[in-house]
């Protein structure tokens, strides 16, 4: 074992992460649902293309939509059945996506991906391009692009953080898989051609820490229960000491970062020849009846998932997809998984912050918290102003990396991110 | 699944709110406004609750006039105006008619805050322009024929020849800058006891525990107050001939605790950075020092209402790095690698040729 010395970036905000409710719980498989709806926009990227029409039958693992592009991924079916067509679905994130809508037969023959015939970093790499991996900590960029960095890269970091409250699938891995996900990252450290791991746990998790110090490969970096440890800028700085440049991506230190649940899709993709087509997901908060962490096929609907999980309690409010900080408010549980769904919560009406916003009262909380040194007061007033040009000039805007935390400590419960959001929509629009 | 609330990322958020902020402060000038009733009696107690409904009345009546939904103005109602009448009370003498609290509580809080857009949008302190208001529209009962508190000097200075009676003509402060020598001891101007002044700012006691409340509840941080006092009484020094024997009586003295830690750290009026306020308290203490020094009379006041209207400069100059961007000097060796590497460069081809 060896422990990395760690640094930290002294702002944030501190949360009750409220792991408890589902940390130990163990990962269950959730059944093959009768009908799945799979997006092919589970990614950063340009949509999938569909391989597959109505009436074909299909197995799970099948390849039913091919990436279109270098920057798109692979879409495999996540049960065996027959497709009934392609249909447009609301997304979470809103608007609606084409999805490719399979009724399962409940066979559930598998195929997998042929095996590899030698591992070397160029067949990992187009591995986890074949396999239709993407970033599962909740950006969902294609991995097989973040691995072919246009810099030279000597350090892999494995976000094992995960700061956002209430979840704990990344956290079951860790426990769970120890000995898969260690290998997953020497596949992903082969294929980035880097000898140096660090994995990067925050040290609420400290039996996934007593686990990975037994692997003499790896240097653990363990670092201090913060919000937002998991954004990957802090994460480098915590972890190396090398701080990104704004509007450089981490390569450009000589980093690449890449979460726990990826990680896993690796070695499953190269040691089990297993394409991408379920995730464990956490199914939290305190209106579920029972939490718990599940491995649930893509495509499943949000209200399958909840309903394996007993159902919501009488007093529940809001659901959410993803982590309380980031995550999007679902208008309904008629949405379907996608590769990048950590988290499905569902919080009462105590835990969830449903306020009017109130007027600015200057109090500058939000730059004390801002990670990224912003003055999100400024940002908001501008943007509100309608002077999108002075909010990115001025405020710098585009390095405003979106966690919430300017709106978690702002007492007039402005709402923060949803202007900067907006501001950032128009600045795109304008460019 | 029925009903579904719909909300905004980050779904979870903080306890603090506006209002209980403000109730934090209402509490932290507790002890102030306790002591202010108890030195100066029933005078003290008529002007704090003229100036806190007077205050709390025009607020609710302007957004009445303007037509707003009576829900609205009660859901908005986060004592801000309550604050601002109290702190306006206190910083007023005690022996001022019951008018004067009235019209300058509407003053402060209809033309200062209200018609700039209401809580957040004012640009100087509404209590602090009140009280400067009152000062200039009611100047023969400001600063004439200052109560006497009830309870005496514990320790009085023998000087004056008078033993435990009161000047009843002007503050301590007003004779010290005078020239002339304190009547009281610095335990007395610490615990108010025997001397004369605005009603909330003669115990130094009772505001230093409010002060640290606020400090403790984290509305306010420790250095602002510290700073702006620190350097007030520097600049007392240094106005004296670099004698430190004027630094304790010319803190303890006037309205500096009072308008240090409660009006000074008003965040509406206050720059937005931590070194932004900084600089702020440390300007504030150079000139409210150097106005007393050239005026002779109480100047915290006005020199708090001077550098509002200095605060969007300092907002606009003082802003942090980007997490990630080169520090100064970092900018600056850049520059002067690069200006070398030119140099090394354009030697080597000279040498070539």
């Amino acid at each position: 074992m060896s422990r990395i010395k760690t640094k930290f970036f002294g702002r944030g905000v501190h949360l009750d992460d409220k792991k408890s409710l589902s940390a130990n719980c163990p990962i269950k498989a959730l059944e093959a649902p009768s009908s799945v709806a799979l997006s092919l926009q589970q990614h950063i990227g340009r949509p999938a293309v569909p391989i597959v029409s109505a009436g074909d039958s299909v197995k799970t693992g099948q390849l039913i939509a091919r990436a279109d592009g270098p920057v798109s991924a692979n879409v495999y079916a996540s049960v065996s059945g027959t497709v009934a067509g392609i249909e447009k679905r609301p997304n979470p994130r809103g608007g609606s996506t084409d999805c490719i809508v399979i009724t399962g037969d409940g066979k559930d023959e598998r195929v997998s991906l042929p095996p590899l015939e030698e591992i070397t970093g160029e067949t990992v790499r187009a591995r986890i391009a074949e396999a239709g991996i993407v970033g599962m900590g909740g950006a969902g960029f294609p991995t097989a692009v973040k691995l072919s960095p246009k810099t030279p890269v000597d350090t892999l970091i494995v976000n094992a953080a995960e700061c956002e409250p209430y979840l704990t699938c990344d956290y079951r891995l860790m426990i769970e898989k120890t000995d898969e996900l260690v290998r997953g990252f020497e596949l992903l450290a082969l294929a980035l051609g880097v000898k140096n791991i660090i994995v990067a746990v925050e040290k609420n998790k400290p039996e996934a820490i007593a686990k990975f110090d037994s692997y003499p490969q790896l240097g653990v970096a363990v670092l201090r229960k913060r919000y937002p440890m998991g954004s990957e800028k802090h994460l480098i700085y915590c972890c190396t000491g090398r701080k990104v440049p704004p509007g450089k991506l981490p390569a450009d230190v000589g980093v690449v970062v890449q979460n726990v649940a990826t990680a896993y899709a690796v070695y499953e993709a190269v040691e089990k020849n297993k394409p991408l087509y379920e995730r464990v997901m956490t199914v939290s908060g305190e209106a579920v009846k029972t939490p718990a962490n599940l491995l649930v096929r893509f495509g499943t609907g949000f209200g399958a998932v909840l309903d394996a999980c007993g159902g919501a309690e009488e007093s529940a409010a809001v659901y959410i997809d993803g982590g309380p900080m980031m995550g999007a408010t679902l208008l309904s549980t008629d949405y379907n998984t996608r590769k990048t769904d950590s988290g499905l919560l569902v919080l009462d009406r105590r835990t969830a912050a449903i306020a009017q916003p109130t007027a600015c009262i200057h109090c500058g909380r939000c730059a004390e918290a801002c990670p990224m040194h912003l003055l999100p007061m400024d940002i908001d007033f501008y943007t509100l102003a309608g002077d999108y040009a002075m909010a990115r000039d001025r405020g710098g805007v585009l390095n405003c990396i979106e966690c919430g935390c300017c709106a978690y400590v702002c007492p007039a419960n402005r709402a923060l991110v949803q202007n900067i959001q907006m501001c950032k929509q128009k600045l795109r629009e304008q460019a | 699944m029925e009903k579904v609330l719909v909300s905004d990322s980050p779904h979870i958020r903080g306890k603090r709110t506006t209002r209980g902020i403000m109730l934090d402060v209402l509490v932290a000038l507790l002890p102030a406004t306790v002591m202010g009733c108890v030195y100066f009696g029933s005078a003290a107690i008529v002007n704090i609750v003229v100036s806190i409904a007077a205050a709390v009345i025009s607020e609710l009546a302007f957004r009445l006039i303007k037509r707003e939904n009576i829900k609205n103005i009660l859901r908005d109602f986060d004592f801000t105006s309550v604050v601002t009448g109290l702190l306006l009370s206190l910083s007023l003498p005690p022996q001022t008619p019951w008018y004067v609290p009235l019209l300058s509580a509407i003053f402060a809080i209809v033309a200062v805050k209200m018609l700039f857009g209401g809580t957040g949008k004012n640009i100087v302190n509404p209590a602090i322009t009140g009280r400067v208001f009152a000062f200039i529209a009611f100047q023969s009962v400001m600063v004439s024929g200052w109560l006497a508190p009830s309870i005496g000097a514990i320790s009085p200075v023998v000087t004056t020849g008078a033993s435990g009676t009161v000047s009843t003509g002007a503050t301590e402060l007003t004779s010290m800058l005078g020239g002339g020598e304190l009547s009281v001891s610095l335990l007395d101007l610490f615990l108010g006891t025997g001397v004369a002044g605005s009603i909330g700012e003669t115990c130094k006691l009772a505001l230093l525990l409010g002060g640290v409340y606020l400090v403790v509840r984290k509305v306010i941080k420790w250095e602002y107050p510290v700073i702006y006092i620190a350097v007030t009484g520097l600049m007392a020094v240094f106005t004296n001939g670099c004698d430190f024997s004027y630094f304790l009586p010319s803190i303890l003295s006037g309205g500096l605790f009072l308008g240090a830690i409660f009006m000074a750290t008003d965040y509406v009026t206050s720059p937005h950075t931590r070194l932004g306020n900084w600089i702020y308290m440390a300007a504030l203490g150079v000139v409210t020092g150097a106005l007393r020094a050239a005026t002779g009379i109480e100047v915290v006041s006005f020199a708090i209402l001077l550098m509002n209207l200095l605060v969007p400069l300092i907002n606009a100059y003082v802003r942090p790095r980007i997490f990630g961007a080169p520090s100064f000097a970092a900018r600056i060796k850049t520059k002067i690698d690069e200006a070398k590497r030119k140099r090394a460069a354009k030697a080597d081809k000279e040498e070539a040729k």
